[in-house]
């Protein structure tokens, strides 16, 4: 791989990192020094240039799926380019895109800092609290699993109770998940494409290094499980699913999948690796859109799926479904950046960018199907 | 003009004394349903949830909470068992509200050593008292004085109804 794509690679990154601190929160105390008010006085000129970072990831993501398809990526140049991508973004603004870093920085400490339940006691409880003013679901009970909860006391404990370091503690804990699940990604797959597609997707790595989502925490657990039912040892892959669950309730979905493999073993049958993670996926999927039953579909949510649909790229539809979902999902943060309300028309447009290309991908996959058939009859 | 002031005089006393209705404090705090009744399977598993839950209510905001919730819930079932005229059980859950009640300052005070702000949660208290107040005003009105229970094959015991209820009273106003 040329040296010249590194560079423009770690600069384009190093710039998306400057560019997150234009949304620093007017409420965060502990950055007024470097709160400029850019994202939310220049609010048309910041969207465009959301827009052309998203679209510039994916173009240096394109690039890099296709020198893997070519050959030309050795596992090295992953290490090289994963490297880079976490060196840069680790030390990115973390709410962005999103407040929930903040949401689990605060339940942390009601249960590390004030020794109460977070399952019932509410962070707005505690009169006085400096983080309530950043805080978005202070007003809530822990929206999180327990062992999640339990996690999260490292990077509290390691903050030493300076804002800041905690705030960083949290991403670099977030990170090592993300180093782990791409380690295990190869393992399972043994397949440098299915590496790429996980490791340098922009949705992933931007939900996770950037924004800090703990969903690569539940995928690490899940994905680790499913490794060790492939060594045949059900005892831990119990233990590892159980965890899982307990990070994000997710993964529930997956326990006819998780009973049917097991069943296998006991059965000492063949099992088709591929197929199991081809229905991971799909079920995963189901999970993906049944969300707005519960809230609305958030972008973050689609590493639940993609995580599995990676591991089997020789399902295409999957694949371009999984790949053009990405990029749109990233675009749902656009009407509320450019119009600065989630009322009015930014629903219409977050369903619109999100269903529209879909649809058009599915249509396309099925009008091709039935004009082979007509074709070939 | 010496009968028509003594008709006058009449009429307001009559009104007062017929027509005025018996006032209580009345406090916002919004007390829960009734809950399940001692005497069913499903009571005892209630119970046995409580002392569960009990260790789920963890610290001293979850203690404060869950010693109100359960006064909150004892007063209620007393009230409820009294109007049923089933005193020995309405007294036994009449007592346990007033253990509850008088725990949750305790823990108050535990937290306000603990530097934490519970300006909020004396402001729930005082609330949840004048409501406690309010019933209990309203039970004694309703309540025999002393009542003799006559359980079958054991002695007979004398409840001292109007003084609990007095006690249950003045541990509330404790809080005020």
């Amino acid at each position: 791989m040329k040296n010249t794509v590194l560079y423009f690679y770690a600069i384009f990154l190093v710039l998306f990192t400057i560019f997150s601190y234009a949304f620093v929160d007017p409420n965060l105390i502990y950055m007024k020094n470097i709160y400029s008010g850019f994202a939310f006085e220049n609010r048309s000129i910041v969207a465009i240039l959301y827009i052309l970072f998203v679209s510039s990831f994916f173009v240096f993501y394109g690039f890099f799926i296709w020198l893997g398809i070519k050959k030309q990526l050795k596992l090295k140049d992953i290490f090289v380019l994963v490297s880079i991508t976490i060196a840069s973004l680790v030390f990115s603004y973390p709410a962005m895109l999103s407040y929930d870093i903040f949401n689990y920085i605060t339940t942390s400490k009601v249960l590390f800092f004030y020794h109460e339940n977070p399952y019932i006691i509410m962070p707005i409880e505690f009169v006085g609290e400096p983080f309530l003013s950043f805080t978005h679901a202070a007003n809530k009970i822990a929206l999180y699993a327990p062992f999640w909860i339990t996690l999260t006391g490292i990077p509290y404990v390691l903050g030493l109770g300076n804002f800041i370091v905690t705030l960083f503690s949290f991403k670099i804990f977030i990170t090592l998940f993300y180093i782990v699940t791409t380690i295990l990604v190869w393992k399972i797959s043994k397949n440098i494409i299915s590496v790429i597609l996980f490791s340098l997707n922009p949705l992933i790595v931007i939900e996770t290094l950037i924004s800090g989502h703990n969903d690569i925490v539940m995928i690490f657990f899940v994905l680790l499980s499913f490794f060790i039912l492939m060594k045949k040892k059900v005892g831990w892959a119990v233990v590892f699913f159980i965890l899982s669950m307990l990070i994000k309730y997710t993964t529930l979905l997956l326990i006819p999948v998780f009973f049917f493999v097991i069943w296998k073993i006991l059965r000492k049958r063949e099992i088709s690796w591929n197929n199991i993670f081809y229905f991971s996926a799909l079920l995963m999927c189901a999970g993906f859109f049944l969300s707005p039953l519960r809230e609305e579909i958030y972008p973050w949510y689609e590493i639940w799926f993609l995580s599995f649909a990676f591991l089997v790229p020789n399902r295409k539809i999957l694949l371009s479904t999984s790949l053009v979902l990405s990029f749109t999902l990233l675009l749902r943060y656009i009407p509320f950046m450019s119009l600065g309300t989630h009322t009015g028309i930014t629903p219409v447009i977050k369903s619109v960018v999100t269903f529209v290309p879909i649809s058009l991908i599915l249509f396309y996959f099925a009008a091709n199907k039935l004009w082979r058939k007509i074709y070939y009859r | 003009m010496k009968n028509e002031k003594f008709v006058c005089l009449f009429i307001l006393v009559f009104l007062f004394l017929f027509l005025s209705k018996t006032s209580f404090a009345q406090s916002n705090y919004v007390l829960p349903y009734p809950s399940r009744m001692p005497g069913s399977l499903s009571y005892k598993l209630n119970l046995l949830y409580e002392n569960i839950s009990k260790y789920w209510y963890f610290g001293d905001f979850g203690q404060f909470d869950y010693n109100l919730k359960m006064a909150d819930k004892y007063l209620v079932q007393a009230k409820t068992l009294f109007e049923y005229r089933q005193y020995l059980l309405g007294y036994k859950a009449l007592k346990k509200s007033d253990d509850h009640f008088a725990k949750t300052s305790a823990y108050l005070e535990e937290a306000n050593r603990k530097n934490k702000n519970v300006s909020n949660k004396e402001t729930v208290l005082k609330k949840a008292a004048l409501k406690h107040i309010e019933v209990l005003e309203k039970m004694d009105t309703e309540t025999p004085d002393v009542f003799n229970w006559e359980p079958e094959k054991v002695a007979s015991t004398n409840l001292y109804l109007k003084k609990d209820i007095e006690s249950a009273i003045n541990i509330r106003k404790n809080n005020l």
